[in-house]
């Protein structure tokens, strides 16, 4: 029991602080400027995608209200049916009615120029974030962002006459 | 070249800084250098020393491992809650470096426990002569072995710890404690 005492206390003496036998601060300083040039490199990496996500969803919704835009301008006006009836001669109650909503094979024509245009945005916006995601297929807000442009681009799809 | 370490730069444990490392933690987590350059002033020694004994007074590669304990302490920086002292999750983040250099290396098969129990000799330890030959014997230590006996015995960590730390049962963390201490005494008396 005298040995472990002993023992212990020798050995816990050894638990010094030993400074290296040169500055290490230079290496580690260079290291650490790397590190951070890293990541300030990666943040304006994400920002550029962040850029890319608002072109993204600019496009889609120019693509979009250009559509309505057409879609309104389309609608044709009501309807009026006036009822008379016979035994008065006298029109006594009117109904409106418009007339049945356009599908959009109706409007969506495949050489509107607003919406062909929309619609290679969103490929091209689809096809760099395929790109992007080769090289980093674990970013997930990729993933998210190729899921949007291709819903945008299934709903341009869905307007267009030449839609299956 | 160990004995040229045993009689380097030692000096207190007991680190001068405290409660200023809160401040030039968080000046070093909004990117100042200079204030980490502080801290690593301050702690260098305590980690250094460490990661020195446990790679066997090995110095060039303590020092390798020493910048990257500290590259790894500013990437990680901002997730230093300061619910511990800053020197306690410094120096553990240290040793956890060497451990994990030594967790790469594969160097050492592990033995079976009733194996490493039968090579210690099974007996309790001794009082060991010059510091220096007691330095020297523990740096020719298989690692694992080394790594458990100044974890346990120098640094005073309880087995609990080194088996989380190294990925072991706690009953190997005693066999490898006592296997270590059984070559020590083996190579002490040897000599």
């Amino acid at each position: 029991m005298n040995n472990e005492f002993l023992w212990r206390n020798q050995m816990r003496k050894q638990a010094e602080a030993v400074d290296p036998a040169r500055d290490l601060w230079p290496a580690i300083a260079a290291r650490l400027a790397t590190t951070t040039a890293s990541r300030r490199r990666s943040r304006r990496s994400q920002i550029g995608w962040l850029a890319i996500a608002a072109t993204l969803v600019v496009a889609g919704g120019a693509g979009l209200t250009a559509w309505r835009w057409q879609h309104a301008v389309r609608v044709p006006a009501p309807v009026t049916v006036t009822e008379i009836r016979p035994d008065a001669g006298q029109p006594v109650a009117s109904t409106t009615a418009t007339a049945p909503e356009l599908t959009a094979l109706d409007w969506a024509v495949p050489d509107d120029p607003a919406l062909a245009a929309s619609a290679q945005n969103l490929d091209n916006a689809s096809a760099q974030l395929q790109d992007a995601l080769e090289q980093r297929p674990d970013a997930v807000f990729l993933v998210g962002l190729l899921n949007r442009t291709n819903s945008m681009r299934l709903r341009l799809l869905r307007k267009s006459p030449n839609a299956s | 070249m160990h004995g040229a370490a045993l009689s380097m730069n030692v000096r207190s444990y007991e680190v001068p800084l405290g409660a200023d490392d809160n401040a030039l933690v968080r000046r070093s987590v909004a990117g100042d250098t200079a204030a980490f350059e502080q801290l690593y002033r301050g702690h260098v020694g305590r980690v250094h020393g460490a990661i020195l004994r446990l790679v066997g007074m090995d110095r060039a590669r303590a020092e390798e491992l020493t910048q990257d304990a500290f590259v790894r302490a500013w990437q990680k920086l901002s997730g230093f809650r300061h619910e511990s002292a800053f020197s306690t999750w410094l120096y553990r983040l240290g040793v956890n470096t060497a451990l994990m250099d030594l967790r790469g290396k594969h160097e050492e098969v592990a033995a079976p426990d009733d194996e490493l129990e039968f090579a210690a000799g099974g007996e309790v330890p001794f009082c060991a002569g010059e510091r220096g030959d007691l330095e020297r014997a523990v740096s020719k230590l298989p690692p694992r072995a080394r790594a458990v006996l100044v974890l346990h015995d120098v640094e005073g960590w309880k087995h609990e710890e080194i088996a989380n730390e190294l990925g072991m049962a706690v009953g190997s963390s005693k066999a490898q404690l006592h296997r270590a201490r059984g070559l020590l005494r083996r190579a002490l008396t040897d000599r």
